[in-house]
């Protein structure tokens, strides 16, 4: 039935949406939700206490959207390394800058990739990439299933406001460049 | 003188040198190499303890974002390292990788272990564990380069030392040469000093030597001219001293010392020794002067009684005393000859002093032998002046010599018994005849010898008076009877010989004593009648002095001497003991009893007390009595004791 369920949406998503990879979904899920606790300023990002894990996409990739929120609880089962999380979906449309949130993953788009990428530069907060072409785009963050794990960083969105990882974090993440 | 090894400065400087280095090399050495060793492991520790360290920052990211792939990837890089063997990495103690190089097994126990935990980034909570096994070929190698460069420097040190050691030995080489050629130097002989011309130390050394040559060589110069003249000097003085040891000053005449020479060289001959009478007198009268001249005129006529041929040699002994040495031994008929020919014409001989003619006369002492000539022919002589002979020959059978023998031996015993304190007083009673109690006690001298013997006076008085021992001995008696007297309330008294009495030191010492024990009212002197008082004007001064004191005065052995009666008041003196030789037949000598009956009444007369001597038996004890003799005293009525027998 699963299979079936699966299926069908992939079909969909082939007529009306964008394709997405079902495993990169899932190394996504279970990698980006750590790689926001390996930001020593986190806390400035919490909204009320909890970490809000923001998930923007197209129309047409709603059930894509959903289907990573699913994974993402899961990988955590509502507890982050100890601090409680939610997950927002919101659409490309409906996204502003007055929105609260501790971190974009932003499904692919056309359109309004490079809006996302300046509302998360204004905020200071981490934007993950499902597709690593968007890094040029301006978000910080992505990561792709090559020979092993790879961890791709927009080298120009590095020393954003209100954002700092890690030093060991940095080395192992290849740098990407906007030009 | 023994050649001895000659121990190298040079050696032993570098030997020292050598030495000091080696050791301190080798304590530097040892240090190093353990500070190093250790070094060099913590270094290998350090680089193993830096890899983990820093790819575990990385591990523990991958292992927090479930990068196991990224974290294999870790391990295999770090296990081509040629130095890393083995990488385990382990979650909860549940190993998650492990890779082992291929020197694994190899170099297992030639390696070190480092582990380090793994904390998730950005927190302190634990992953796991990251252990390396590090293989120490590394540090091995260091050790081994280490060790080599260490042997490299030990064997460049001692090339060294060597070439040090050669240097050194070159340098002072020279030091030998000179001492080499200074071995045979002595002050006589001019040797020639190396390496003179040397600009250095070396050279100032030889320079310095040289001098120091030519210096000595001066010096012994003028002290071999010095020596000769000394040598010569002394050669005369010996000479002269000898002259002076063996001749006589004043007659040129060979003295005693040369006679002693020739007696111990001479196997038989005689010898006469001449002594001029009374020469003392002509000294006195004419003074020394005229003496001496008439010593050298004698000498010279002495010396022409002789001649050569006669074998007699002239010698003088002393003041007045010449010696004839007969060095070819005469017959005896010659040897009378001749001495008393020549006294017969010594005393022809006529000496003129400032127009007044002097004759002398000499005594002559002979020895017909050589064995204790001198000491025999000076016994001879003195017999011969004693006995008024002008010559006598010395006669072996005489027994002088064990006269005189015996006589050193008495002062011997004497002086010991002074010395030992063993001259004490003997205490006679003397009896009143009238009431038959003792009045008085008479102190007699006594020694005791070293077998406790004791001797009477009659055996050591006149060897006392002869030896100047006398007088010691009547201090002796005066102090002892007057200490003995002092609390016992009796008269007594002792004898004094007319040569004490003009002794002021003992009569000083007497009235000192009677002082001392307060015994002057108690004691009596007896002086001797028999010796003849010739001095009458002295001993009554001394009775005077002694009277005046309280003391009492008492003639002894009267009736033996030529006393008159004249004198005996002019001394005044208080008991008359009549001599023994009157008393011993008194009961049946006739003319003895008649002269004491003179006595007695003469003295009855006079007020003085009389006592009969030598009482020693009743019928004479009986006689004294009859004629009354006021006091007795004699063996018959009581022997001399140690101790006085009852107080008067």
């Amino acid at each position: 039935m699963m299979k079936i369920v699966v299926t069908f949406f992939i079909f969909i998503t082939f007529v009306h949406g964008y394709t997405y990879n079902e495993v990169l979904l899932k190394a996504q899920a279970s990698i980006f939700p750590k790689i926001l606790l390996l930001d020593k300023k986190l806390k400035n990002k919490l909204v009320d206490g909890k970490v809000v894990y923001t998930i923007v996409y197209e129309k047409t990739d709603y059930l894509t959207a959903k289907e990573v929120a699913k994974y993402i609880n899961t990988e955590f089962a509502n507890s982050l390394e100890g601090f409680t999380y939610k997950i927002n979906l919101v659409e490309f449309s409906e996204l502003s800058a007055h929105i609260k949130t501790s971190a974009f993953y932003v499904l692919n788009s056309e359109e309004h990739i490079s809006n996302v990428a300046k509302i998360a530069k204004q905020m200071g907060v981490i934007s993950f990439a499902y597709d690593v072409s968007n890094l040029k785009n301006g978000l910080l963050l992505s990561l792709m299933l090559e020979k092993s794990t790879v961890l791709y960083l927009n080298k120009n969105n590095l020393y954003t406001h209100n954002i700092d990882f890690v030093n060991v974090f940095l080395q192992m993440v290849r740098f990407i460049d906007e030009s | 003188m023994k050649n001895k090894k000659i121990k190298s400065l040079s050696t032993k400087i570098v030997l020292s040198t050598g030495f000091i280095s080696f050791f301190a090399i080798i304590a530097i050495f040892t240090v190093f190499e353990k500070i190093n060793k250790e070094a060099f492991y913590k270094i290998e520790v350090e680089k193993a303890e830096l890899i983990v360290s820093t790819i575990e920052p990385l591990v523990s990211l991958n292992m927090y974002l479930g990068l196991d792939a990224e974290v294999e990837n870790i391990a295999l890089q770090l296990i081509q390292n040629p130095n890393v063997l083995a990488v385990e990495i382990f979650t909860d103690k549940k190993l998650i990788n492990q890779k082992k190089s291929l020197e694994y097994l190899d170099e297992i126990n030639d390696s070190f272990i480092v582990e380090r935990d793994i904390f998730k980034p950005n927190s302190s909570v634990h992953l796991g564990t990251i252990v390396l096994v590090y293989s120490s070929e590394n540090y091995n190698k260091l050790i081994d380069r280490y060790t080599t460069l260490i042997v490299i420097l030990l064997v460049i040190l001692a090339i060294v030392f060597f070439i040090f050691g050669a240097y050194v030995k070159k340098l002072l080489s020279p030091l030998k040469k000179i001492a080499k050629s200074l071995k045979n130097y002595s002050p006589k002989k001019k040797i020639k000093i190396p390496y003179i011309k040397q600009n250095n130390e070396i050279g100032l050394i030889s320079h310095a030597l040289n001098d120091m040559q030519k210096k000595i060589l001066e010096y012994s110069t003028k002290q071999q001219n010095i020596n000769q003249v000394l040598e010569k000097t002394v050669k005369e003085k010996t000479l002269e001293l000898r002259q002076q040891l063996y001749i006589d000053t004043l007659t040129g005449l060979p003295n005693r010392l040369s006679l002693l020479n020739d007696l111990s060289a001479v196997k038989d001959g005689a010898l006469l020794i001449i002594n001029i009478d009374d020469f003392k007198e002509i000294n006195d009268f004419y003074g020394h002067v005229a003496g001496d001249n008439i010593l050298k005129k004698f000498a010279n006529r002495l010396k022409g009684m002789f001649n050569d041929a006669d074998h007699i040699e002239l010698k003088r002994l002393s003041g007045d005393e010449f010696a004839l040495f007969f060095m070819h031994k005469p017959s005896l008929e010659e040897f009378m000859y001749i001495a008393n020919n020549l006294v017969y014409h010594v005393e022809k001989m006529v000496f003129f002093h400032e127009n007044n003619e002097l004759a002398i006369r000499v005594t002559v002492g002979g020895v017909f032998q050589l064995d204790g000539a001198l000491e025999k022919a000076d016994i001879a002589l003195k017999s011969a002046k004693k006995q008024h002979k002008s010559f006598l020959l010395y006669d072996e059978s005489s027994n002088i010599e064990e006269q005189y023998k015996e006589n050193m031996e008495w002062v011997k015993k004497l002086k010991k018994a002074i010395e030992t304190n063993n001259i004490i007083p003997y205490f006679q009673p003397i009896f009143d005849n009238q009431s038959d109690k003792i009045a008085s006690y008479e102190c007699l001298i006594r020694l005791i010898d070293s077998d406790q013997k004791v001797l009477s006076p009659g055996q050591f008085l006149t060897i006392a008076k002869k030896s100047r021992l006398y007088s010691k001995l009547t201090k002796l008696m005066v102090k002892k009877s007057c200490q003995y007297f002092e609390n016992i309330e009796c008269d007594f008294s002792i004898n004094m010989s007319v040569e004490d009495m003009l002794d002021p030191e003992i009569v000083e010492y007497i009235k000192y004593q009677l002082e001392k024990y307060n015994v002057s009212k108690k004691i009596i002197f007896e002086i001797l009648e028999s010796e003849g008082i010739e001095n009458y004007t002295e001993v009554s001064a001394f009775i005077k002095e002694m009277k005046a004191l309280g003391c009492r005065i008492a003639i002894d052995d009267f009736g033996s001497g030529y006393s008159n009666f004249e004198h005996l008041l002019q001394l005044n003196v208080d008991y008359i003991k009549i001599d023994g030789t009157l008393i011993k037949n008194l009961d049946t000598d006739r003319e003895a009893q008649i002269v004491v009956e003179t006595i007695v009444d003469f003295a009855k007369r006079l007020g003085i007390l009389t006592v009969a001597e030598f009482v020693h038996n009743t019928a004479i004890n009986e006689k004294v009595k009859e004629l009354f003799i006021d006091r007795s005293q004699g063996f018959y009525l009581a022997e001399p004791q140690e101790k006085a027998l009852i107080a008067c």
